[in-house]
């Protein structure tokens, strides 16, 4: 009961372990179950030009922000000379600084390159960023302006309206001053900064809604040298929602890279003039695992950097194998101890299986035909040598090494390549299959062969036809950690006691009445 | 119907593969008691130590060295086996009824001289008949005096009884007959005649072949429901004793029936198929349980005879 207990425990954690990484590789690091899903990635470049005073410069850019459910990787930075820094401003922005000693005096130009990817919705985190009381005007609004103002949101302040639909009316206002007198006389208006904006979000902070300026880029579209756009958020139904201030409509956050909130400066030199950035961006697809992999790889998350995504490419395809190899074990288990198939030999079903991978189905099986009908016959030529095991075996490995080549060379002779690939099968199990096989012919009979080949053809198949298909060796590439699970259901076969399928048909006269 | 359910089958008490090697063979038999029935030169050892009737050894080669010196050892023998320690499937015994001159006789009448016989035991002695290759020592042991009780009853050869064996209590019996489909073997699913053999007074049950029931053997067309076995409780006392023996719970004893000697274990097997079943025409299942109730109830450890007791009085059928 002990050891039950035990089991079970053991069960539950790889299953726990197994399915919760898997879960939490599709939920947070993106990854996908279907091989073929492909993932939007922007390829953002800024362009920096400025006029350099000569002598030491400094320049400061701001970055967008990784955490916004944006991914930002592979940074390319083309400034020779100049030393690069990361660093976060004092307002919390995260920044990348260049810096040089000596800079020539004159133009000079800067690029920053990033590949951006979306994570999670941008709904997500416009949720977790709760504003706090509401800020001070930019600006104050006194006597007839303030008259206007109060006169202009009573207006949008329509019953019907919620705050958002609120704050759409007074940006609407804003943008027809030939209707509205009052928006006409606000936007007349002199001000310090913010312009338009500026007004805007005083406006709705006068009617007590949460307001700022963001900029950024719309990803929607392919972007050459532009300025960072600016748009409006408000905090309406307990999230920011973006707003293009020229329709006054609710766009898509997830088209929109948020480069600058509030007013922090996108961008700030010493040392030199005329800063200016211009972007453009390119947006491409790609698979939706790779992302998840570089992405997990820039955040540093283990589960990624500890994984086979770390080693080098040439490893990581043989791991792309052995990773399937798990899974045929747990065919084999499957057809031999709940379907009741009789194998030569438990594991070389799966070996011919990976041969199978490299000769297609059709071929591999009618050349692992030929060649284990050849050796067995050339093996009963040896029974009555009576040879001592391992000179035998050796033998037979001489046998089969011949037949391979006689395949190849008579299949080559006669136009065909087909025989060629006879090669990929694994010599020395084939060997020893035949040697057993033969075994089994003297003490049990051919009709014992027969059904342990074609069992173990069988399974190969079925094998072959599962490691072939592309969803599997996704999920065993992009999911490794589903080998616990794979561990957990073998060990729930092996207490299985049930009976086997085959054994419904065996016992059957044993089931009538 | 090609196929039954599992439902029907379970209420029948039959024991599949997965329950026999999961829980019979797993739960009782230890892994470090198995060369006590692999190794049949360490089953006679340990059975003649518990008094268990065996056919004698008469001797073991165990170096190539012995070869030389067989001829001078069986000057005093007429009639014996040389059979390999670990050997699989029957492979590799040689079987000798008698001498003409210097020569020795086979069964089947051909004669094999001294260097063959020689060159038998080396043949064992290097591992050719046992499993993996592994080097191996040559039995030499006293041929059995089969009775002819059961007589007409097999193609070929001379079938024994094998005795199921559940902590010590005999559950079930049978014997398997040769045919001339199965070459003389007596594997079930070759096509020998399996006889269930009941377990209170020894006779014949329930005979199949291939799974389908048949009342005469299909060469000899005797009668199967006239084998009977003499001396039945000794029989399942040899097989219950085996049991001390090997301390293997799940464990199939192959006994044979000697003129003189009565029965011998011929062979022990720790993982005893379920053909028997079939041949029964009943499950195992029932009578493990009954045999685990009856543990239960008693505090010792009873004594084998008190086991075969038991076993003939619950399990008739």
């Amino acid at each position: 009961m002990r050891n039950r207990f035990e089991l079970t425990l053991l069960i539950t954690i790889l299953l726990v372990l197994g399915i919760g990484t898997t879960i939490y590789k599709v939920k947070v690091l993106g990854f996908s179950f279907n091989p073929d899903k492909r993932e939007t990635v922007w390829t953002v470049e800024s362009r920096i030009n400025f006029i350099a005073d000569g002598g030491p410069i400094k320049i400061a850019m701001n970055l967008p922000d990784n955490s916004d459910g944006l991914i930002v990787t592979e940074s390319l930075r083309q400034a020779p000379g100049y030393t690069v820094t990361r660093r976060v401003s004092e307002d919390g922005a995260k920044q990348i600084v260049w810096s040089r000693k000596d800079t020539p005096q004159g133009k000079q130009h800067i690029y920053y390159r990033a590949n951006i990817f979306r994570r999670k919705s941008a709904e997500d985190f416009r949720k977790s960023e709760i504003p706090k009381a509401l800020p001070k005007l930019s600006q104050p609004l006194r006597d007839t302006y303030l008259e206007a103002a109060e006169n202009l949101i009573k207006k949008a302040r329509n019953p019907e309206n919620d705050t958002l639909k609120t704050g759409i009316a007074i940006i609407n206002e804003l943008n027809s001053p030939e209707k509205n007198p009052a928006a006409a006389l606000l936007l007349e208006m002199p001000r310090d900064n913010g312009g338009r904006l500026g007004l805007a979000c005083d406006l709705l902070t006068k009617a007590k809604i949460h307001s700022r300026i963001v900029k950024g880029l719309v990803l929607s579209r392919n972007n050459r040298n532009k300025k960072l756009s600016s748009y409006i958020e408000i905090f309406a139904d307990k999230k920011w929602q973006l707003i293009n201030p020229k329709t006054a409509e609710v766009e898509n956050p997830d088209a929109f890279l948020l480069w600058q909130k509030n007013n922090e400066a996108l961008l700030e030199i010493e040392g030199g003039s005329k800063a200016r950035v211009r972007f453009s961006s390119l947006a491409t697809k790609i698979l939706a695992n790779q992302a998840a992999i570089k992405g997990g790889l820039h955040k540093h998350s283990w589960l990624v950097d500890f994984s086979i995504y770390s080693l080098p490419i040439s490893s990581q395809n043989a791991f792309k194998l052995l990773l399937l190899i798990p899974f045929g074990a747990l065919i084999v288990v499957i057809l031999r101890n709940l379907v009741g198939i009789q194998t030569a030999g438990t594991f070389m079903p799966i070996l011919i299986a990976l041969s199978f991978l490299q000769t297609t189905l059709v071929v591999g099986l009618i050349l692992f035909l030929i060649v284990v009908c050849v050796g067995l016959i050339l093996r009963a030529l040896l029974s009555h040598l009576n040879l001592l095991l391992v000179p035998r075996i050796s033998a037979i490995l001489v046998f089969v090494i011949t037949i391979y080549l006689a395949i190849s060379v008579i299949g080559f002779k006669m136009g065909s390549e087909v025989g060629l690939n006879v090669t990929f099968f694994p010599m020395i199990i084939i060997s020893w299959s035949i040697e057993r096989m033969c075994v089994l012919w003297e003490e049990e009979g051919g009709k014992d062969v027969l059904i342990q080949g074609s069992g173990s053809l069988f399974t190969a198949s079925v094998i072959y036809v599962l490691m072939q298909n592309n969803f599997i060796g996704n999920m065993t590439y992009a999911f490794p950690e589903l080998l616990l699970v794979l561990l957990a259901i073998i060990l729930m076969i092996g207490t299985y006691s049930g009976y086997r399928l085959s054994e419904l048909r065996r016992f059957e006269p044993m089931g009538r009445e | 119907m090609l196929i039954t359910s599992p439902k029907r089958l379970r209420r029948r008490g039959i024991v599949g593969m997965n329950l026999r090697n999961v829980v019979y063979i797993g739960q009782n038999n230890q892994r470090k008691f198995y060369p006590r029935v692999d190794d049949k030169l360490q089953t006679k050892i340990l059975a003649e130590k518990a008094r268990i009737a065996v056919p004698r050894l008469l001797g073991v080669a165990r170096y190539q060295s012995h070869t030389k010196k067989l001829r001078e050892f069986l000057a005093q023998e007429d009639a014996f086996v040389i059979k390999p320690s670990k050997g699989s499937g029957g492979k590799g015994i040689l079987v000798i009824t008698g001498r003409d001159g210097e020569n020795y006789l086979k069964p089947s009448g051909s004669q094999v001289d001294d260097r063959g016989i020689r060159r038998h035991v080396s043949d064992i002695l290097s591992g050719l008949f046992s499993l993996g290759g592994k080097p191996d020592v040559a039995m030499i042991e006293e041929l059995v005096n089969f009775s002819e009780v059961f007589d007409g009853f097999s193609f070929e050869g001379v079938p024994d009884i094998r005795v199921i064996v559940y902590k010590g209590y005999p559950v079930m019996a049978m014997t398997r007959l040769s045919t001339k489909e199965s070459d003389g073997k007596a594997n079930l699913h070759q096509g020998a005649v399996g006889v269930g053999i009941d377990i209170a007074k020894g006779h014949a049950l329930n005979a199949v072949q291939h799974g389908r029931p048949l009342e005469v053997h299909p060469d000899t067309g005797r009668n199967l429901k006239e084998l009977k076995v003499p001396d039945w409780p000794l029989f399942l006392e040899l097989a219950a004793k085996a049991y001390e023996m090997t301390e293997l719970g799940y464990l199939g004893a192959d006994i044979v029936l000697d003129k003189e000697k009565g029965p011998l274990i011929l062979e022990l097997n720790a993982r005893p198929g379920l053909a028997i079943q079939v041949a029964n025409n009943f499950g195992l299942e029932s009578r493990v349980i009954a045999v685990e109730k009856e543990l239960e109830k008693g505090s010792r450890a009873p004594a084998p005879a008190e086991r075969v007791a038991f076993s003939m009085q619950n399990f008739a059928l």
